[in-house]
């Protein structure tokens, strides 16, 4: 009953949504429209359940003072100076200057920081996984190493040849394996999402 | 023969630091190239960009741009791959004002939308007025946002020149001469050909995208769905270098200094840890035992 449900409300969204895109009627419109509005308010209700389950997340850490108090603390005191920002009287909401400044000077550096370690951490990854043995390791490093190569900035003649070695590694092995890829999923997509809305297959979904 | 207290407590000490040593020693490596002028590596170091094609391209899509145009830079790019795009985003932002264009920035996805904000700071503190640069905001909800905002694209309460601009023209997304989407993974320019187009035929769509995504949306361009796209490195330097006298120097260079260090490091890091099993292996049994 539930899942008969879900396909029925699936099977109506998706076909006014794709009846809007090739009949031009108003009245479909504003019903496309509404249904685009409804989608927003669902993904920001969402993002709002996940944030309050955050929260109530640490909160207990917060109050038993056990050795995550201080992550609970960063973390909350965090959400709650962008709240204070966007929500006080008088603020222009996400577009306020304190928001910005708050995320401009504090957010973004720290993030990108963060991102930037990502190179040392990789690297720390493969040695790791080397130190394993693992054959699908070795051959993810291999390859590594060869694009690596390609990419070195070198001038002259060398840098020439790398350079049109590796948009040659990209445009046709790579390629091919993504948009390879791509297909697949597109296909398999397709078929669940076929079955889910027939209602073909296991009930224990 | 026991060892002295204070020598018990240095022990940790000592060995987190030989633990952090080869880590703080490339921070500074890379720190110290970075600092090195792009310029002084010469020709034997550089960032191969000798393809032309596509800097072109966005070239001739800047170009049908009228004096004044409205541009609409959809900015969603996320943090992983930011550092890759830009010197790109900031070289195209720059092109685009030395053009004359009126721009409006707009994200769908959280991470855009911070990024965005970093860039409008950094636009303003080099002097942007409110009559070239207007922020549209946020609009979450990635794609269901994006279809949302092809009706009306203005927020409530949004002020300014540009934006009263964009009301006279409808403020739907028919107000733009073109647009700009500075891509990322969260929300692709691939949304804006899928969901978009079909609604807005005649918009065109110029994109910055990462390398990564540059398989997905080459179809795009080959179709003349995407007007231009810049989405590798070189092809991106190739268009920063043409249009490097148009910021007066201020877009970020890209020195192929700090990306030779990093790249080598990387390298000797993959040859130490592919070869090191094998050299163990080779080694007879006693200097298995000594070493």
């Amino acid at each position: 009953m539930r899942r008969s449900l879900t396909a029925g409300l699936a099977l109506a969204t998706g076909a006014i949504l794709l009846l809007d895109l090739l009949i031009i009627n108003p009245s479909l419109e504003l019903l496309a429209g509404g249904v685009v509005e409804l989608l927003i308010l669902l993904a920001a209700a969402a993002a709002v359940g996940g944030a309050a389950t955050l929260a109530a997340h640490h909160l207990p850490g917060l109050a038993s003072g056990g050795h995550d108090r201080w992550d609970a603390v960063m973390l909350l005191g965090g959400m709650g100076l962008i709240l204070m920002a966007g929500l006080r009287p008088g603020s222009n909401g996400s577009s306020d200057p304190a928001v910005n400044w708050l995320i401009s000077a504090l957010l973004v550096p720290i993030a990108s920081s963060l991102f930037a370690l990502v190179f040392l951490f990789l690297l720390g990854a493969v040695r790791r996984g080397l130190s394993i043995g693992t054959r699908e390791a070795t051959i993810t490093v291999v390859a590594a190493s060869v694009m690596v190569i390609l990419l070195l900035p070198l001038g002259g003649a060398a840098g020439a040849a790398l350079a049109t070695t590796a948009s040659w590694v990209r445009d046709v092995p790579l390629a091919a394996v993504f948009r390879g890829l791509l297909i697949g999923i597109a296909i398999l997509v397709s078929v669940s999402a076929a079955r889910i809305l027939l209602g073909v297959g296991s009930t224990d979904d | 023969m026991n060892e002295s207290p204070r020598t018990d407590r240095r022990a940790p000490a000592n060995a987190a630091l030989r633990v952090a040593a080869p880590v703080l020693a490339l921070l500074a490596l890379l720190a110290l190239a970075t600092l090195v002028p792009p310029d002084l590596a010469g020709a034997a170091l550089r960032i191969e960009s000798t393809d032309r094609t596509r800097a072109n391209g966005m070239d001739a899509a800047f170009d049908r741009l009228s004096d004044r145009a409205l541009v609409l830079v959809a900015f969603d790019a996320d943090l992983g791959t930011y550092a890759e795009t830009r010197p790109v985003v900031r070289a195209a932002i720059a092109d685009l004002r030395a053009r004359g264009a009126r721009l409006a920035i707009v994200s769908f996805t959280a991470e855009g939308r911070a990024l965005a904000v970093a860039e409008l700071s950094r636009l303003q503190r080099l002097g942007a007025e409110d009559d070239e640069i207007a922020d549209l905001g946020f609009a979450g909800a990635a794609e269901a946002g994006l279809v949302g905002a092809i009706p009306n694209i203005v927020p409530r309460g949004a002020e300014g020149s540009i934006v009263e601009a964009i009301r006279s023209r409808g403020s739907d997304l028919d107000a733009f001469a073109l647009v700009l989407v500075v891509s990322g993974g969260d929300l692709s320019v691939r949304s804006w050909v899928e969901q978009v187009l079909p609604r807005v035929p005649d918009l065109p769509i110029a994109a910055i995208a990462p390398t990564f995504l540059e398989p997905e949306l080459a179809p795009y361009l080959r179709t003349g769905q995407l007007r231009a796209l810049l989405a590798t490195v070189p092809e991106g330097l190739a268009y920063v270098d043409g249009i490097a006298e148009a910021d007066h120097g201020r877009a970020a260079a890209v020195g192929a200094l700090p990306m030779l260090v990093g790249l080598l490091v990387a390298l000797g890091v993959m040859a130490q840890s592919l070869l090191a099993p094998l050299v163990r292996r080779s080694r007879p049994d006693r200097w298995r035992r000594v070493g």
